[in-house]
């Protein structure tokens, strides 16, 4: 999280990104106000509720910057098209975009959230597949709830490339991860966005803002949140039990791990008294065994979902807090207003 | 048996006759004497000499072996050859001294001859099954190796068959005789006891002979000798019907013929016996007056066997005084117990004996120790534990205690006890006090036992059961006069002992005398007293009969004295759980509470032994109704908490079995069970019990759940409850409640609601009261008990589920709604303020309940569950860590210690919970009983 941007303006005025010091390729994203609205709009469409959709980022890359300029949804999957091929699919929408002269460079994708809850294992598995293709390639979230509430909720992330070798190597053990030294806060590294609007769009921006009267902002100061908050919690409670239940799981498998131990140390020093009493014997020794065969390790729990457990958790605590605070603002606010009366 | 007869005069017996006699096998005996059913086996009746025991042995042998060739079974042939082979090497110096047998030769000639026939006969060999053919083959080759030892014999034989043939011609009868009585062994041992009722009319005509004919005639003998024919030979017991002339002419053939066989080796028989108890020995002196006469015939080289004892006591003229009875009553004693005794001859010989004493006038003495002895045998009778008395044998068991108790009661100078040893009885003289040896308590706890038996055994449902259950009277009524007796003569512990009989017989019995008494009679109180006074005992389950003691005061004088006097802990815990049910039984909550608490019983009762630990799950139970019938509901579902919630109460009421696996228990704790349990009529209805134990639960539990709708961890009151409405809402279609259980659960649906009127009539309703209520005493009070229960809980249930969509709520709807007092409500919605449960305060003036919106908001719940949750998050990653460093983390410690407020208030309220719990304590049999299996 080494640059967290906010987009909580609510007017698409391109905002400069201070800019992390990032090692990755991509530095910043420019997004063009055509793609925002698209997947608004496909959103809008298609999904309802907890429905999740998805779709594909075109642009092209400009230095250290990745520019979106266009994109385009994936169909809804239902159980009729079972044999729907996406790749194709794809590769075919590209072609027709380039014959409408749109770039076609695949440069990520996008997929709605709901209550910000999108790190899961799919996630990883995908962009990772897209970072593993194209290195540029970025993931768009975007929180559709945040977003009506009056606050644009849109965020870029990109694998680091520390997750990038482990999903390479497979290696979700708990020795692989802490060899890699990797915690939930080095998963994902968040892209500062700027969405950037033609000058013709942004005076039609600043236009209409100063036309709109004051009762159509009232939207933002809305102070029932409790709503918002529930689900929040809900959701994070659940994914608290899911964390206790990794733990236990961990739990067990340390504890075996050490009893395991501990035979195998006692089985070796009854093995070398054995031996030394047969050499004073004058024996020859008992002949070696395979220790590995005699003391087959517990199966370690994979971790890699403990980590994205966590990182879902840090990610609605992030939420909450965000929410949180706007609200006591807003109350501190309603409050002085009150006494000023 | 008769072995034993011989043996108490074996002084004057021979020693080879002896010999003889004991070395036999009963069984063998037995055998023998059917064989003596035709007249000419009669005349074999002997002594015979150890030659003949062993040849006769080795013809039995060699009967089975021809039986076993009939048959082809040649496994059971080469068994017997082996035992045969065996037996000649026994015999081996009287074959020496009187040649090899010819019998003997005559069989293994045949043997051979049979086995090689078989051997050559393939067929036949193939159509034999395994074990056979096995064992053909091994006989062949042994009968060759054994037969070269015989050679010259066999072909003797061989040579002329004709000659040894002769001489087994008498020996050939009594094998075919015998295979045939082989097959009807049982049929005409039977029969044999079919006759056996006679005796007791023999045995008395036998007295009235015997006393009639003072002088010992010949004529007089000779009738004693036709005595004792009768038994074993179907013309002996025809001939005694038959006139005199006719039978004594028949007698004097038959001893002509039995005097030719004994003559040629009564030389040495002993002289004349004194008291010949026996025909056998009688015989002999008959033959020795005789002998001379006649001359001698050749010897039988079969034994004749013992003959069957019969009722016959004495021998004629016998004076019969104190010492010969007692000295006969010895010997019956000492066959007790053997194998082959007949046992119903036994007790009729006692009989007889009985009533030898007293035509005799013997005195009392006697007569009481002949009366103890009957009833033990009586109790023997059945050699197996878990068979039961048959009817008739337990009808006179019952009636010989009650004459027992008469005699006892008659005579006061009768001291009897167990610790009077055998030879400081005094039976015969007088003048000074009788000193018996017995112990009349001991009997009857024996004969309580066996009623009990009897009732466990004998199906509930029939009217059989019904008769038996008659007889408690009789019990009750033995039992009775026992403690009448022992109160002036026993010892205290034999008091205790009596008194907790009296106890066991009274305690579960609903007094109904006393409820009606106490329901007419204001000046109940001064009758009972006057009761007292006069102390008269009284059967009270004999309703017609209007004064007696309230069973109450019997139980609590006689409780009390045991717990005053006994030293046996195991009395006093079992009167102490009988008197707690009593209590509980009338209704008399609060003495059994505190008895029970004040025994501390609970605490050690797992150390009990299993029948006292289901006394204590009765008492437990019974303790769990009344309080229930009291309106304690609290105390009822803890009493009947640890007896429901293992799903085992019928177990562990000792009410029937539950299936279960045969590898949890075999066939032998099957029986022991079978034993623990209890009769039918003591029964505790575990449809009520369920009932109540329901019903308290619903009181109970569907407030308790409308307060904590919102818990996290929400703590259950009884699991058993919560099952059946799980069981309920799993129901696809819910149909009108048709048992027990689906009222209760249906009922419980509508308290939810707060429903009462319809909770009501699923609870109080004509299926309901037929099925429950009605076993209860006083219906009318606990229905109404039950009622205002059901008005009360489900006005705070209402209140819990409905109190936030209230502002406030007049006290008089409230009043109206669930029908009960102003006061009423008010002081349960004043209580509910005051333990916090329900945020509200009451508003005097308008008498309303104005609500106080503190209840958490569901953000609030879920933030406090949240907590909670991360709580044990942070505890299993302590643990986690714990593992990795070894070293307990202070963090941990810390953090449950913080705890959070709302964890708190749980604990608290699961201790406050504990702590009323603790005040009935689980049930011991269960525990103990899971170590068992």
């Amino acid at each position: 999280m080494a640059s967290r941007k906010e987009s909580t303006s609510v007017s698409s005025t391109a905002m400069a990104s201070t800019g992390g010091t990032l090692d990755s390729p991509v530095k910043q994203i420019q997004i063009e106000g055509l793609v925002v609205l698209k997947i608004i709009k496909h959103y809008q469409e298609e999904g309802q509720g907890s429905e999740v959709v998805q779709g594909v980022l075109l642009g092209l890359v400009v230095d250290d910057r990745l520019e979106i300029t266009n994109c385009f949804p994936f169909p809804q999957h239902t159980e009729d098209d079972a044999d729907f091929d996406e790749v194709q699919y794809q590769m075919e929408m590209m072609r027709s975009l380039r014959h409408v002269n749109i770039d076609h460079l695949h440069v990520g994708w996008y997929q709605s959230t709901y209550y910000g809850s999108f790190v899961s294992r799919a996630l990883l598995d995908s962009q990772f597949s897209y970072q593993h293709a194209i290195e540029e390639s970025v993931v768009l979230i975007y929180d559709p709830i945040k977003t009506a509430q009056g606050s644009l909720s849109l965020k870029a992330y990109r694998l680091t490339p520390k997750l990038m070798e482990i999903c390479k190597e497979k290696d979700f053990t708990p020795e692989g991860l802490k060899k890699a030294n990797i915690g939930f806060e080095q998963m994902f590294e968040e892209v500062p966005i700027v969405i950037k609007n033609s000058h013709l769009i942004s005076v039609l921006m600043w236009e209409l803002e100063d036309k709109s009267t004051v009762a159509d902002k009232h939207e933002l100061l809305n102070l029932s949140s409790s709503n918002h908050l529930e689900k929040s919690l809900q959701l994070l409670m659940d994914r608290v039990d899911d964390m206790s239940q990794d733990i236990v799981k961990y739990n067990t498998y340390s504890r075996n791990l050490s009893k395991q131990q501990q035979q195998k140390h006692q089985y070796l020093q009854r093995r070398q008294q054995e031996n030394a009493q047969r050499q004073s014997r004058g024996e020859p020794p008992l002949p070696e065994e395979d220790i590995s065969k005699l003391f087959k390790p517990p199966q370690p729990p994979p971790r890699m979902d403990t980590l994205l457990i966590a990182g879902q958790i840090n990610n609605y605590c992030q939420n909450v807090k965000e929410f949180t605070s706007q609200n006591l603002g807003k109350l501190f606010m309603a409050e002085a207003l009150q006494g000023h009366n | 048996m008769s072995r034993f007869f011989a043996r108490s005069d074996s002084e004057s017996e021979e020693s080879s006759s002896d010999d003889e006699i004991t070395d036999k096998a009963p069984g063998a005996t037995f055998k023998q004497s059917l064989l003596l059913s035709d007249d000419e086996e009669d005349t074999k009746r002997v002594v015979r000499s150890a030659k003949d025991k062993r040849f006769e042995e080795l013809t039995n042998l060699i009967k089975t072996i021809r039986n076993a060739m009939k048959i082809r079974d040649m496994s059971k042939c080469l068994e017997e050859f082996e035992q045969l082979c065996r037996a000649f090497l026994k015999s081996k110096n009287i074959v020496d001294k009187e040649g090899i047998p010819p019998f003997y030769i005559r069989l293994l000639a045949d043997l051979e001859d049979y086995l090689n026939q078989l051997w050559e006969d393939k067929e036949g060999k193939k159509k034999m099954n395994k074990n056979n053919a096995k064992a053909l083959s091994t006989l062949r080759q042994k009968i060759r190796k054994y037969n070269r030892d015989f050679e010259s014999e066999i072909a003797a034989y061989k040579e002329n068959p004709q000659e040894s043939a002769d001489e087994e011609e008498e020996e050939k009868e009594p094998e075919d005789s015998g295979s045939s009585s082989d097959s009807e062994g049982e049929v005409s041992s039977k029969s044999f006891l079919k006759k056996k009722p006679e005796a007791p009319s023999e045995a008395t005509k036998f007295l009235k002979t015997a006393k009639g004919s003072g002088d010992e005639s010949s004529s007089s003998d000779e009738d004693d000798d036709d005595d004792g024919d009768w038994s074993p030979s179907d013309t002996g017991s025809s001939s005694e019907t038959s006139d005199k002339e006719e039978e004594n002419a028949l007698k004097r053939k038959r001893l002509v013929t039995f005097l030719k066989v004994q003559r040629a080796q009564d030389t040495e028989k002993p002289g004349v016996r004194k008291e010949e108890r026996k025909k056998k020995p009688k015989q002999k002196e008959q033959i020795e007056e005789e002998a001379e006469e006649e001359g001698g015939w050749e010897k039988v080289n079969r034994g004749v066997p013992l003959v069957k004892e019969k009722p016959k006591m004495f021998a004629k003229g016998t004076e019969i005084n104190t010492a010969v009875v007692v000295k006969k009553l010895n010997e019956i004693l000492q066959a007790r117990g053997k194998k082959g005794t007949d046992r119903a001859a036994q007790i009729e010989l006692f009989h007889a004996l009985a009533a030898i004493a007293a035509e005799n006038n013997l005195g009392q003495g006697i007569l009481v120790k002949i009366k103890f002895n009957i009833i033990a045998s009586l109790y023997d009778y059945n050699p197996n534990l878990a068979a039961f008395m048959k009817p008739d044998m337990w009808k006179k068991c019952l009636d010989c205690i009650d004459e027992l108790l008469d005699i006892l009661f008659e005579h006061n100078n009768i001291f009897i006890g167990e610790n009077i040893a055998e030879d400081s009885e005094n039976l015969a003289v007088s003048d000074q006090p009788f000193r018996v040896r017995g112990c009349i308590l001991t009997l009857v706890e024996r004969m309580d036992e066996e009623f009990t038996k009897i009732m466990q055994n004998t199906d509930p449902h029939s009217q059989e059961y019904v008769d038996n259950l008659k007889d408690e009277g009789r019990v009750c009524g033995i039992v009775d006069r026992l403690l009448t007796y022992l109160e002036n003569k026993g010892s205290t512990e034999e008091i205790c002992r009596v008194y907790l009989r009296r106890i066991m017989h009274t305690y579960y019995k609903f007094d109904y005398k006393a409820h009606r008494r106490s329901l007419g009679l204001q000046g109940e109180t001064k009758s009972e007293q006057d009761q007292e006074e006069s102390k008269e005992e009284s059967k009270e389950e004999s309703k017609e009969e209007s004064e007696g003691e309230d069973s109450a005061v019997i139980m609590d004088r006689l409780c009390k004295f045991i717990y005053a006097k006994d030293r046996t802990d195991r009395i006093r815990t079992c009167a102490i759980l009988c008197h707690i049910y009593h209590h509980a039984l009338h209704s008399r909550w609060y003495q059994a509470r505190d008895l029970m608490l004040m025994s501390h019983l609970q605490d050690n009762i797992q150390h009990a032994d299993p029948p006292v630990q289901i006394l204590y799950n009765r008492t437990m139970v019974q303790l769990g109704i009344c309080a229930f019938r009291q309106g304690m509901i609290k105390d009822a579902h803890n009493a009947l908490l640890d007896i429901q919630s293992s799903g085992r109460a019928k177990e562990l009421l000792g009410q029937g079995l539950l299936m279960r696996n045969m590898q949890e228990r075999n066939a032998e704790q099957e029986k022991i069970e079978k034993r623990r349990q209890v009769p039918f009529h003591m029964h505790i209805n575990l449809e009520l019990l369920e009932c109540v134990y329901l019903v308290s639960a619903m009181l109970l539990e569907i407030p308790y759940m409308a307060a904590h709708e919102f818990d996290a961890r929400r703590r259950m009151i009884s699991k058993q409850f919560h099952h059946q409405l799980r069981v309920g809402e799993r129901q696809p279609l819910l149909g009108p409640p048709e048992s027990m259980r689906e009222h209760v659960v249906a009922a419980s649906k509508a308290m939810k609601m707060g429903d009462w009127r319809t909770c009501h009539s699923f609870i109080i309703n004509e299926k309901m009261n037929s099925k429950v209520w009605d076993l209860f005493p006083e219906i009318q009070r606990v229905r109404e008990m039950l009622v205002r229960k059901i008005q009360e809980e489900s006005l705070r249930t209402y209140l819990f589920t409905y109190s936030s969509v209230y502002d406030s709520i007049s006290m008089a709807t409230l009043s109206e709604m669930f029908e009960l007092e102003m006061p009423t409500v008010h002081s349960i919605i004043s209580k509910m303020i005051i333990n916090e449960e329900l945020m509200a305060s009451l508003d005097q003036p308008t008498q309303t309940v104005m609500m106080h919106r503190t209840e958490p908001t569901s953000l609030q719940n879920m933030a406090l569950k949240l907590a909670e949750k991360l709580g044990n998050l942070v505890e299993n990653n302590e643990r986690v860590s714990d593992l990795k460093q070894g070293i307990y983390g202070g963090y941990f410690n810390r953090d449950q210690k913080g705890g959070y407020q709302q964890k708190q208030s749980y604990q608290r309220d699961q201790k406050s919970y504990q702590q009323k719990q603790s005040g009935y304590q689980r049930g011991g049999y269960r525990n103990q009983n899971q170590g068992n299996y």
